[in-house]
């Protein structure tokens, strides 16, 4: 197997959002940047095809200081989170900052030359939600990037972190389109490498890339960071989407409409007209509504656009757009769908992997070294640029002050991940990476699924260790394309297994974390459920939040 | 088969091959019409449609399992 050596200060993995937005931030301040994407960073990540809401706070529109509006976020449209303060803190106090630098690098951030807050937010209270014109800002970021001496390397997925003592030292990729394995010298690294698919069965389950995230976002930087040691916490604590029915995207506020039974009435008490400022507020307060009326015979639910005057329809297809949905609206064309006539199903999504990697308002990891931003870290879109931005700075600012170490003492992982690779690529025949992800979403859903319970969790537990021995005996990559969907299989496995481990920890029902044999929610456990792989063993604890 | 090339429109560029993240042209060679290797694999984001140069010579065909319901009138 071919091995190139590639060093760098700062290596960026991932180039999504907050990727990009570290790689700008440290290539400014001197570092010498890279950024190693697995798809294309022109269209990878969740805001690949567009964005058109980011969270700010600015105070001469909001008229309160920074605490009050945080405060009245937790109180209203964020709800309680397990997340501290000074997260909240460090977003709002930078996010306004990179709106304006967004909006002068080319990406719209006004609306008829105002910050239009619509959306994520209920009538009568703080508006939390800028609309912007997000379709190419991949491209400006891209540009910016690149303008500042970043290098981007697409098409090489980065595999295991490597470590040196208490430090990150690089990281080994694999090619996805050559038998060749990159490995990377770095003196910091940032994982922005987004939220997790595949690991629950979709929508659609035969077709598991019909996911609102992509198909190829699967937990590798929570996987990568967990197998080298980093904290991660709460991944056993699901979570949920609503929006259309099996044509799954985001951007249901984006819609202009109100949730409604079969018989046309509201299913919340938030909307009875449509309201473009505010959307249907229902769908934030509970995702599972069109669940429980379809579960309960009450439903279908319905998106009911119908009373929408004409400005209100431009509104919505303007942001649309914007949001990435083109395709979706492209489909409702050739089917005859029109949405001023014809109310759409919405549907409650399948569960996907919560939780995070351990980081601080700094979005430092607990590895000396190693940076999380984006969903990997705290989501959305203004979480994402506003972190990663950040990190970049304290990534290039750690560059700094430490030499590089050479790669070469971490010889002996990067020769057991090139020995990994050659058995997944040298096999004749075997299960490929995707009969292999089927079986491990049946795991997911049967036995980690919407109701847990010892027995459940113990029986799938072993069921899983079963399908991961074999993926690493038997499971077959027929060419560079596929070695790469196996790695993220085994980066699955690996969350998979800590979803379990965690579950079984969690001796309570909190959420969507639900525990028939332990039917309360406890409150002394509001606090973080922190697992850590310490010599191959996962040590699992709990953490106060503080604030 | 999610993506769809027409022939007869396509350039042969390669842009389509290029961005798709996913990757579902795997194996397309240089100066040719792509292929779609892994149509199972498209997220359907329109990221090829909006890079491709040549109006109309690629569009997505959406899955029958993904089509929206709706209520007729």
């Amino acid at each position: 197997m071919e091995e190139e050596l590639v060093k760098a200060d700062v290596l960026c993995v991932g180039g999504g959002i907050a990727g990009l937005m570290a790689a700008i931030r440290a290539s400014e301040l001197g570092a010498k940047v890279i950024i190693a994407e697995k798809g294309n960073a022109l269209h990878s990540g969740r805001g690949r095809a567009g964005n058109d809401h980011f969270e700010t706070y600015i105070p001469e529109v909001h008229g309160i200081d920074r605490e009050a509006f945080i405060e009245e976020l937790l109180r209203t449209a964020k709800g309680e989170v397990l997340l501290s303060r000074d997260i909240f803190h460090a977003q709002f106090a930078k996010a306004f900052d990179i709106v304006k630098l967004w909006d002068s690098w080319g990406i719209p951030m006004k609306y008829k030359g105002q910050w239009e807050f619509a959306g994520h937010s209920f009538p009568g209270r703080a508006m939390t939600h800028i609309k912007y014109g997000g379709q190419m800002q991949k491209k400006v970021l891209i540009k910016q990037a690149l303008d500042r001496g970043a290098e981007i390397m697409n098409r090489v997925m980065v595999v295991d972190l490597l470590r040196d003592g208490d430090s990150i030292i690089g990281a080994i990729g694999a090619h996805t389109r050559e038998d060749k394995v990159i490995v990377f010298q770095a003196k910091g690294v940032i994982l922005g490498t987004g939220k997790c698919s595949r690991l629950y069965p979709s929508l659609t389950p035969g077709w598991m890339f019909n996911d609102p995230n992509g198909g190829i976002q699967t937990g590798d930087g929570r996987a990568m960071a967990y197998r080298a040691g980093a904290e991660l916490q709460n991944v056993e604590l699901p979570e949920r989407h609503i929006g259309p029915k099996y044509f799954t995207k985001f951007g249901q506020a984006t819609w202009v409409g109100v949730l409604k039974d079969p018989q046309g009435k509201p299913v919340g008490t938030f909307a009875s007209k449509p309201d473009r400022k505010h959307g249907d507020m229902i769908m934030e307060v509970n995702k599972l509504v069109a669940e429980q009326y379809t579960k309960s015979g009450k439903g279908p639910v319905y998106m009911d656009c119908t009373e929408m005057t004409d400005e209100d329809y431009e509104y919505m297809m303007h942001w649309m757009v914007h949001e990435g949905n083109v395709a979706l609206l492209n489909h409702m064309k050739d089917e005859g769908i029109d949405i001023r006539k014809n109310p759409i199903e919405f549907a409650t999504y399948p569960m996907r992997l919560g939780g995070q990697i351990v980081a601080n308002a700094k979005a430092e990891t607990s590895l000396k070294g190693l940076y999380a931003a984006g969903d990997e870290a705290f989501g959305d879109i203004s979480a994402a640029a506003t972190f990663g931005w950040i990190g970049g700075e304290n990534a290039a600012n750690y560059a700094q002050e430490v030499e590089a170490t050479d790669v070469e003492r971490a010889r002996a992982k990067i020769e057991e991940r090139k020995e990994l690779i050659d058995q997944l690529r040298g096999r004749e025949g075997g299960p490929d990476w995707e009969e292999t992800n089927i079986a491990l979403q049946q795991v997911m859903y049967d036995y980690a699924g919407s109701v847990r319970n010892e027995a459940l969790l113990e029986q799938g537990l072993s069921n899983l260790h079963r399908l991961k021995e074999k993926a690493y005996t038997v499971m077959v990559a027929r060419n560079p394309h596929e070695l790469g969907r196996c790695l993220e299989v085994l980066n699955l496995l690996d969350i998979g297994e800590l979803v379990f481990l965690m579950s079984s920890d969690r001796k309570e029902t909190r959420g969507l974390h639900v525990r028939p044999d332990y039917p309360f929610t406890n409150p002394l456990l509001n606090q973080f459920h922190v697992v850590q792989n310490i010599h191959g063993k996962p040590v699992i604890q709990w953490r106060e939040i503080g604030r | 088969m999610p993506p769809i090339i027409d022939p007869n429109k396509c350039s042969a560029c390669g842009i389509c091959v290029d961005i798709c993240t996913e990757d579902v042209f795997y194996g397309s060679k240089e100066g040719e019409i792509p292929v779609v290797t892994y149509p199972r694999e498209c997220v359907h984001f329109n990221c090829c449609v909006y890079e491709c140069p040549v109006p109309g010579a690629i569009r997505l065909r959406i899955p029958l399992p993904m089509m929206l319901v709706y209520k007729p009138r």
